[in-house]
């Protein structure tokens, strides 16, 4: 467990994941209180990741649920595996003889079968899915249930008592009662409105995108190689691109992409023609691509007019105007 | 402090963040734990348990700047304007005041508790003492901007203002025997700090102010899109709306998807499969579902497109397309008072420009006047030959038909051939039929009437659409 935020955040550098007081201490309140933490925020500021650190840091076992439409609690929670029981009853058959044999009357008989029912509603023939895993774990883990907006609301009722109890009702077993509460990890891309009832039940953590600094510092960690006129500029650029108007906004993730590319290719600084030739890596789409440019050229106009104004004319600055 | 939380989390409340009793059960345990030494650090705590919407979120931080750092910042503003107003910067203060400090000692002048904070600088007592006086005066209950002038001044009136004034005065002509230097610039100071202590109450209250007035607030709070109407959609929100109608979209495609093929399929039938599999001594050898076959449904949309209703026929128009492949075949009109089919328009360009192109004025005549009446007959002479009984008709308008004749009767001929007809209108259920609206005439023609007046209710139409 962690000790105080600050355990948090060390905790977490040395993952190799950047986080703010803010973030930690959500994490360090979700680890005290044993509460779930819901986590919203545009997609690709490194929500998953968030849980995956989390159980890393720990030392923790990761268990992920991912939701989509349609999943349901056979999916979610538990499945009997109906094919190996009956297998075992075609196995068996001689064995349910014997138990039968000697009994004088039909009642009886049936009785005597009753009596082996457990064997076949057992752990033996449970078919544990992620939540389950969960409770069951002899071991302390984090649960990740990522994307539950994608899930069908009644599935996210059906979480309520695995989040508020951390138990599970198996009807032929009874209820199983979680021997270690997992730290709990919930994803939202904002798909959907949460019910009241799950937020109510969890804390609340928005991520949003990082500020420059953040960022470059993100790159700097994730990207070691990278040059520091490189990074500066990569992450001016994306700060300025996420202003736009875009179909998809680039995320941290596209960021690291972008500078391990440029760095890959051996580039220093970014140019005019670079930027043109690369953008597709961080922006996704055709009519994004254009905008992205559009935009890039326009603030380049401006910051060459400005330093035009400033310097003499003539100076080959232009090169250096991306930041 | 537990007080100090639970009036926070009531003024939330009254600020419209909804929070449960567990929430704040949630928010005192974690205070507890966390401990109140940071002030960020309280409001990372109180944010994480108490808001759970992401819109919230700059609600309450301003009300938390306003509640908890509002008076003791609002004091060093007061401080720092009144040091610019001395013309003298910290240190010289500093030593004025100590010195006047001394003075006094040496004097022995008996002064007021409030005199001596207010000479000594104090702060913390100041505060102490400003808040006294707002909890006597009740300043909790001003809701109006008017009121600010009569709580100051019951406010005033309790700290003892008045008496203050009196005694500072006669404090200064004491100081007349001072080096005349000195003498001017301690009467400027403690004329500076008089005035100080009233800047402080106008600004205690109209702090209150800020954290009571619903009204400032109410306007700046996003209401969720899904619930906005669509008539009082601005530009900004009309983008947004077309990215939220695609999501909705999507989701939708996706559900019913599922359902279909869970439905092609069938259920599990227990009767079946052990009747069949008797020949293999009830070893369920082979799986019987049950089948069931359904038609996709044929969709005739009908927009009014007229200036009043645009909004809601765009997305309509958008929502139906975009789930074209759920139909077996869409078909679509829009009308004013002339009528026209844009189904080609869709087939040949992207939806939003085939949305753009057909509400640009060049299929129909968007700028008439509403004429339902006659745009019905159009389409019963026209068009009532491709409705057949797996047809969906759905029109979409306020029927406000500008006491034009309705002519209702061609919903009745639709009715007689169409598996079902549904009317959306856009305008509140309890405006229908007043003025020019026919809506009553339509009414009894349809199977299905509905209030259509935004997302949320779109959605529930369409979903109920695909079944």
């Amino acid at each position: 467990m962690f000790t105080s935020i600050d355990d948090v955040i060390e905790k977490f550098a040395a993952e190799r994941y950047i986080c703010d007081r803010r973030i930690a201490t959500v994490v360090y309140l979700a680890s005290e209180l044993q509460k779930p933490i819901l986590v919203e925020g545009p997609a690709g500021v490194g929500k998953t990741e968030l849980a995956k650190v989390t159980a890393r840091a720990l030392g923790h076992d990761l268990i992920r649920l991912q939701c989509y439409e349609g999943l349901d609690e056979a999916k979610a929670l538990y499945e009997w595996e109906y094919a190996k029981q009956l297998l075992y009853t075609q196995i068996l058959k001689d064995k349910i003889g014997e138990v039968i044999g000697a009994a004088p009357t039909l009642a009886e008989a049936v009785d005597r079968i009753a009596n082996e029912d457990d064997v076949f509603f057992s752990d033996r023939f449970l078919l544990p899915r992620p939540l389950l895993q969960a409770v069951s774990s002899a071991e302390p883990s984090v649960l990740l249930i990522d994307e539950i907006d994608k899930a069908d609301s009644e599935f996210e009722a059906f979480l309520l008592e695995v989040l508020s109890d951390f138990q599970v009702s198996v009807p032929e077993l009874g209820t199983l009662r979680a021997r270690h509460v997992p730290i709990v990890v919930l994803t939202s891309n904002n798909a959907r409105e949460m019910s009241d009832a799950l937020k109510r039940r969890c804390l609340h953590l928005y991520i949003d995108f990082p500020t420059a600094d953040r960022e470059l510092e993100i790159v700097r960690l994730k990207v070691p190689d990278v040059r520091d006129e490189l990074a500066e500029q990569v992450v001016a650029v994306v700060q300025k691109i996420r202003d736009a108007d875009l179909k998809k906004t680039p995320s941290i993730s596209e960021t690291l992409d972008w500078a391990k590319a440029l760095t890959l290719l051996n580039v220093g600084h970014l140019d005019d023609a670079l930027v043109d030739e690369t953008l597709s890596t961080i922006l996704k789409y055709e009519g994004d691509l254009r905008k992205g440019q559009e935009e890039l050229r326009a603030h380049l106009a401006k910051r060459k007019a400005e330093a035009a104004a400033t310097s003499s004319p003539g100076d080959d600055a232009s090169k250096d105007m991306l930041h | 402090m537990d007080d100090k939380i639970v009036e926070f989390i009531s003024l939330l409340r009254s600020n419209g963040l909804r929070t449960s009793l567990s929430e704040d059960l949630d928010a005192f345990a974690a205070v507890s734990r966390m401990g109140l030494g940071d002030r960020t650090q309280l409001r990372d705590t109180l944010r994480a348990t108490l808001v759970k919407s992401t819109l919230d979120i700059a609600t309450f931080d301003e009300l938390f700047d306003l509640y908890f750092g509002g008076l003791a910042d609002a004091m060093k503003q007061v401080e720092t304007a009144s040091r610019q107003a001395l013309q003298v910067d910290d240190g010289d203060y500093q030593d004025l005041i100590d010195s006047l400090a001394e003075i006094l000692e040496q004097m022995d002048v008996d002064l007021s508790d409030l005199a001596q904070h207010l000479l000594q600088d104090d702060t913390g007592q100041l505060e102490r003492r400003l808040r006294e006086a707002a909890r006597e005066a009740d300043l909790g209950n001003i809701e109006r901007s008017f009121q600010e002038g009569r709580y100051g001044h019951s406010v005033a009136q309790i700290l003892g203002i008045g008496g203050l004034a009196q005694e500072l005065e006669r404090l200064k002509e004491q100081l007349g025997d001072l080096d005349p230097d000195l003498q001017e610039r301690l009467a400027k100071l403690i004329d500076q700090r008089l005035q100080d202590l009233t800047n402080m109450i106008k600004r205690m209250v109209r702090l209150e102010l800020q954290k009571r007035d619903q009204t400032l607030r109410e306007n700046q709070r996003e209401r969720s899109l899904e619930d906005k109407s669509f008539y009082y959609l601005s530009e900004e929100e009309v983008r947004q709306m077309k990215e939220a109608v695609a999501k909705l979209a999507q989701r939708l495609k996706n559900v019913v998807a599922i359902r279909r093929r869970k439905g092609k399929r069938g259920k599990f039938d227990v009767k079946a499969t052990l009747r069949r599999n008797l020949q293999y001594g009830g070893v369920p050898f082979r799986i019987q579902f049950d089948r069931r076959i359904k038609d996709r449904p044929q969709v005739m949309v009908l927009c009014d497109v007229s200036d009043s209703v645009r909004n809601v026929s765009r997305f309509m128009l958008q929502f139906v397309y975009s789930l074209q492949d759920l139909y077996a075949r869409v078909r679509s009109f829009i009308f004013v008072s002339d009528i026209g089919e844009v189904t080609q328009m869709f087939e040949e360009f992207e939806i939003q420009e085939a949305l753009d192109q057909s509400l640009s004025g060049g299929v129909i005549n968007i700028y008439a006047h509403s004429d339902f009446g006659r745009a019905f007959r159009t389409f019963h002479r026209d068009h009532l030959e491709a409705v057949n009984k797996r047809t969906t008709v759905i029109v979409l308008g306020d029927a406000r038909n500008n006491y034009n004749a309705a002519h209702e009767w061609v919903l009745r001929d639709v009715k007689l051939r169409a598996k079902q007809v549904i009317w959306l209108n856009p305008e509140n259920r309890l405006t229908w039929g007043f003025g020019d609206s026919e809506m009553d005439r339509y009414m009894p023609h349809c199977d299905i009437v509905e209030e259509c007046r935004n997302l949320k209710q779109l959605y529930a139409v369409v979903d109920r659409m695909v079944h």
